[in-house]
């Protein structure tokens, strides 16, 4: 199965779609413009945010380069805890491999904490098709799952919902007349929740980080659902990708400080959930197994490549919220699992460089989203690379025509100078309020969906020319 | 070749292939950064942070103090079935008959056995000790063991956790740091599961209004016990 679900080249579609949806361009600034100011605000309140961000990032790339040596201990950490490690090379593997535990088990009802690694393996059709009813049970993924839709943020995966979309898609699912406020409905969710894992007998989570040393499986949750579904069944499977791994017990606060404060702002999400191993003699809850899938699915690839640095994501969102390319137009016209500026590197590295042309553009490289990241990724240094990477690109011979004129026109002062003025001078009669609703010719596409600024009543040049007089 | 050992095969030369172009550099020390620390005073510290998250903490000097505190909590709850932990200050207070007492349903899990998933799912209150607390971000430390289930915490709509004064740590790092090895001469491994609770459970899946108790309790108060 292909990494990505949508078509490959239906960015530019989707994308158009999105502009032109105005009831998911509010919820975008809505969502985008809160997390954002979370996000600065939790940076300035924490002492040495960027010495400890730039501690995190060390700790990221010195795992990242002794990655084997570490994998290996956590394999011996959580065999001695008990617990079984599984290796899985690819999706399909993965996908066998929670099978294969859930028969053997006899699980028949499966409970999922929200988990981008099993997005990713599109675990869900496998176990249903196995016999295994799943459920996700982020309030947020449950709404999207009964819809039959994707995530599109990675901390609000239903952000392109609204109150009255949720009650009709939840009152349809549960042949009820559901009220549109957020409390009910929340409280429906919980409800229905409830039955769920209740009956569970397999809990399926992801994993924010696991430890080396301790062979700690840690999630980062604000409902409690993770908590649920690592206590009520009495199966625990957790899938994470290899490069989720961290050193030490003693390096997770580090983490921990910055995520939340990265994605929301929060000090701390609401729980933080550190499984080590199944439960122990004596304990009254917890599962009676526990099993750590660890997947590959194209990681070693990256691993190898002076793309490495990607794989030091944190999985945050902030760098979406940060993007203006993403507040636009939202996680869907991505294409892929993971959305927005580190989408658009992993997605085509993950899936195929070709078959998405579009991603590595879809930035204006403004460098927001490296401002924003937890770990300081440099997105924009990436995507000037993968740029590099798509050879097959040719430029059209209009482009090729345009931009032999512009160099020529740039080699003629005085044709620069004029053509300069006189644009400046249509621009200007041309605009309202300082903006141009209508550009012509190629120019018109960017006017479709937003205005143009009209230029300044005086050039740079002529500004530096009067200051030197 | 097992699939985990060609698995870790390709991991290995990725890596080398990898660092060939950067450096390995070595795993740092910290040194201090980031710490935060709690203040002068850490039980005001833990009280504001816990509120901003949107728990309450209340002080209570001995064992009426905290009897009557649960009361006024409990009460205006119309709530009858509360779930007790055990040892610690639940013990040595004596809470359960404290509670049963004042005519509440008050039951430790020796009283439901180990089978006892669907009272962990009626119970409406939850009391438990606590692992420790944390003054810079508010936060209840829960860690799992037979006397301290991890549902009491979790299930029931409100959770009530009691701690000593001496409980409370002044920053994140000072907890991990009882775990660690090179910073404690006497280290202890993880609990099968340490759970940090930073307030009451939160959603904001529908336009981001925030909602709380969806999964986790709607309500969480921390009495600590002392002068
Ligand atoms: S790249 Fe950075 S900002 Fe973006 S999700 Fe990952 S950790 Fe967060």
């Amino acid at each position: 199965m292909n990494y990505a679900q949508h078509e490959h080249h239906e960015f530019v579609e989707a994308s158009t779609e999105a502009l032109a949806d105005a009831t998911l361009q509010t919820a975008l600034v809505r969502l985008t413009d809160t997390l954002l100011a979370g996000n600065r605000r939790g940076y300035a309140a924490l002492a040495d945010s960027s010495e400890l961000r730039d501690h995190a990032k060390a700790i990221k790339e010195h795992t990242l380069s002794h990655l084997d040596q570490y994998l290996e201990q956590l394999e011996a950490s959580v065999h001695r805890l008990g617990g079984k490690v599984h290796w899985a090379a690819t999706a399909e593997d993965a996908r066998r491999i929670v099978v294969d535990i859930a028969k053997k088990a006899n699980c028949k009802h499966a409970v999922k904490s929200k988990s981008m690694t099993s997005e990713e393996i599109h675990l869900n059709p496998a176990l249903e098709n196995a016999g295994i009813e799943v459920t996700e049970t982020d309030f947020g993924e449950f709404i999207i799952q009964v819809a039959g839709e994707r995530p599109s943020h990675l901390v609000a995966p239903a952000v392109h919902h609204t109150r009255e979309s949720v009650a009709r898609v939840l009152s349809k699912h549960l042949g009820e007349d559901l009220p549109d406020d957020p409390k009910s409905l929340a409280m429906v969710g919980r409800r229905v929740l409830r039955e769920k894992f209740r009956r569970a007998d397999l809990g399926i989570t992801g994993a924010n980080f696991a430890v080396a040393e301790t062979g700690t499986v840690v999630l980062v949750t604000n409902e409690g659902n993770g908590r649920i579904t690592t206590t009520a069944p009495r199966v625990h499977v957790a899938i994470m990708g290899i490069e989720k791994v961290i050193p030490r017990f003693r390096d997770l606060p580090v983490f921990l400080k910055l995520l939340a404060r990265a994605a929301t702002g929060q000090t701390l999400s609401v729980y933080t959930t550190m499984i080590t191993g199944p439960r122990k003699t004596g304990e009254l809850d917890g599962p009676d197994e526990f099993h750590l899938v660890l997947l590959d699915n194209g990681r070693t690839n990256i691993l190898a490549t002076p793309f490495r640095e990607s794989l030091q994501c944190i999985r945050c969102g902030a760098c979406l919220n940060a993007c203006p390319v993403y507040r636009r137009i939202g996680g869907h016209a991505y294409g892929g699992v993971y959305s927005g500026p580190i989408g658009s590197i992993l997605t085509p590295l993950y899936d195929s460089v070709p078959l998405n042309p579009h991603l590595p553009h879809a930035s204006s490289l403004c460098g927001a989203c490296q401002a924003a990241c937890p770990v300081k990724i440099n997105i924009p240094h990436m995507l000037i690379g993968l740029r590099e990477l798509q050879h097959e690109y040719k430029p059209s011979r209009w482009e090729e025509w345009a931009y032999h004129l512009w160099s020529w026109a740039l080699c003629q002062p005085w044709l620069y100078r004029w053509g300069m003025w006189a644009a400046r001078l249509l621009m200007r009669w041309q605009a309202v309020d300082g903006w141009l609703s209508h550009l012509p010719g190629p120019g018109s596409e960017w006017t479709q969906v937003r205005d143009f600024p009209a230029p300044a009543a005086k050039s740079f040049r002529d500004l530096w020319k009067e200051m030197q007089t | 070749m097992t699939p985990r050992d060609t698995f870790l095969q390709r991991v290995k030369k990725a890596v080398s292939d990898g660092n060939r172009a950067g450096a390995a550099p070595k795993l740092p020390e910290r040194c201090g950064v980031g710490y935060q620390g709690g203040g002068p005073d850490l039980l005001e510290r833990f009280r504001q942070e816990l509120a901003n998250a949107g728990g309450k903490a209340y002080l209570a000097a001995d064992r009426d103090g905290v009897v009557r505190t649960i009361q006024s909590i409990v009460q205006p709850l119309n709530a009858r079935r509360i779930l007790l932990s055990r040892g610690g200050l639940i013990d040595r207070l004596g809470l359960p008959n404290q509670l049963n007492e004042i005519g509440f349903n008050a039951r430790t899990q020796n009283e439901i056995g180990p089978d006892a998933k669907e009272d962990f799912f009626a119970a409406e209150v939850g009391v438990t000790n606590v692992h420790r607390l944390i003054a810079e971000t508010g936060t209840v430390v829960m860690a799992a063991q037979p006397d301290e289930p991890r549902s009491a915490s979790l299930l029931p709509p409100v959770h009530i956790a009691l701690a000593e004064r001496s409980q409370i740590l002044p920053d994140l790092f000072d907890l991990f740091d009882l775990f660690s090895p090179a910073a404690n001469q006497t280290p202890s491994t993880p609990p099968s599961c340490l759970t940090l609770i930073t307030g009451p459970s939160k959603t904001g899946d529908i336009e981001l209004k925030l909602v709380t108790g969806v999964h986790g309790p709607g309500e969480v108060h921390v009495i600590v016990v002392g002068e």
